[in-house]
């Protein structure tokens, strides 16, 4: 049984590796950073893969060291910006009246806002999903999740309706 | 006009992955796995009564204070052992958080043990979060008054042990917190236990019940000894130096089973002194 979970995680791993990079990404803004991040997550998650028991969660359990990876990276990164970072990461696009776009916006909130907001609407996870993945309860995501749409409707100046 | 977030969604995805990519998460799958193997070895022979030697051999990589213990004792002591139980690190923004928890591995007195341990766990706890809160109150009020946050010092938290005495006769260790913010801080806390009797040895237990005065006599005729012979300085008793011992005196004993008194930085002597032992002998001799 164990053995199988085992093997489910690296299977799991295997096939949503480009997911997985994307999220990781989507923090450190640069190839090589993500790379590392990804590495490192499933690094730790197979070495503590004794822990877990059910199966059902493998997919939550994951993305919340994944994440939990790319915020440290995230951090560390604003304060130590290495110089060929910068080439990836372009000012924000302004369009017409210099409003920010939805995807640059995205970027201007917090990082927990940031992880609710990606896992909810570009890896279309359930908000259970979502406060598993980052370990709060379902009412905090859910007000977490109004308080970031509303950020981003005054960031975008649209009305950004889900 | 396309939906917004259809347009966001689509730039995510939009990402491409980096031909490495691949290699990368096969490699860490197998890195993985390694570790895994190695923690569940740790595990296992750390529970297994019978593989002594195997036992023996990983707790000396796992804690080279295990390891001096350990060497200094002619017979391995197999009454009680301190493993390290938990070896974490936090390192964050406001924190740089180190901890080696130790736990008590007692044959014969569970109770003793549970306590003991129970004890070490909620004081580290504790001692966690209360560093947690400095932290943030610390961060606030360097925030409030003008500071970057970007340039904040983070606090630096390192909780570990130390094995002081190992034989038949007695256990003895020391907790250590170190709180780093502008200047270092560390806390003892104490552990002596008595292995024959199953119970945490007192100072009445080794100097009788007369210990108070005989300790605070050596204590302080070393005070004066030492301020002879050196140049340290002790605060004078009126000014908040040495007076008494308290009732719940910090002491450890030594791998001589010498109990050594131990009193924290600025609790005798000025900071800069840190922290001061003295080892008191037995009045008939060690044990």
């Amino acid at each position: 049984m164990e053995y199988s979970i085992r093997q489910q995680l690296s299977q799991y791993i295997v096939e949503h590796q480009e997911e997985f990079y994307r999220l990781a990404y989507s923090y450190v803004k640069n190839r090589d950073a993500a790379l590392d991040v990804v590495q490192e997550s499933i690094v730790k998650a197979l070495s503590r893969s004794d822990t877990i028991r059910q199966p059902d969660y493998l997919k939550t359990w994951f993305y919340r060291i994944l994440l939990n990876e790319s915020m440290n990276h995230y951090r560390q990164g604003r304060r130590l910006v290495p110089l060929d970072t910068l080439p990836d990461t372009p000012a924000p696009a302004g369009d017409h009246a210099g409003r920010l776009d939805l995807y640059a916006a995205i970027d201007r909130l917090s990082p927990q806002e940031q992880a609710i907001i990606r896992l909810r609407f570009f890896e279309d996870m359930k908000l259970e999903e979502v406060a598993q993945v980052t370990g709060t309860n379902l009412n905090t995501v859910k007000s977490r999740l109004y308080k970031s749409l509303r950020k981003l409707r005054e960031l975008t100046g649209e009305e950004v309706s889900t | 006009m396309k939906d917004p977030w259809q347009q966001a969604k689509a730039r995510y995805q939009a990402e491409e992955c980096p031909p490495e990519l691949e290699f990368a998460v096969a490699s860490a799958l197998r890195a993985g796995e390694r570790k895994r193997k190695q923690r569940r070895l740790i595990r296992r022979s750390l529970s297994a009564v019978f593989s002594t030697c195997a036992c023996f051999m990983l707790l000396v990589n796992v804690s080279p204070n295990f390891a001096r213990a350990v060497s200094q004792v002619p017979v391995l002591a197999d009454l009680a052992r301190v493993v390290t139980v938990a070896e974490y690190k936090v390192e964050d923004r406001d924190h740089l958080i180190d901890v080696r928890l130790p736990a008590l591995e007692l044959k014969g007195a569970t109770d003793l043990e549970q306590r003991i341990n129970t004890e070490i766990s909620t004081r580290i706890d504790q001692v966690l979060q209360e560093a947690e809160d400095r932290a943030r109150e610390t961060k606030q009020a360097y925030v409030e008054t003008g500071g970057n946050p970007d340039d904040f010092m983070p606090i630096a938290i390192t909780v570990d042990y130390e094995i002081k005495c190992q034989n038949h006769q007695y256990l003895s260790f020391v907790l250590t917190k170190t709180e780093t913010l502008a200047s270092a801080y560390t806390e003892y806390y104490t552990y002596n236990i008595d292995l024959q009797a199953g119970k945490e040895i007192t100072l009445r237990d080794l100097f009788g019940s007369d210990y108070k005065s005989i300790i605070n006599t050596a204590v302080s005729e070393e005070i004066a000894r030492r301020s002879q012979e050196s140049d340290m300085i002790y605060f004078a008793p009126e000014q908040g130096g040495f007076q008494t011992i308290a009732d719940d005196q910090r002491f450890y004993l030594d791998r001589d089973g010498t109990p050594v008194i131990v009193f924290e930085k600025y609790e005798i002597a000025p900071g800069y002194m840190g922290e001061q032992e003295f080892p008191v002998p037995l009045p008939g001799g060690t044990q």
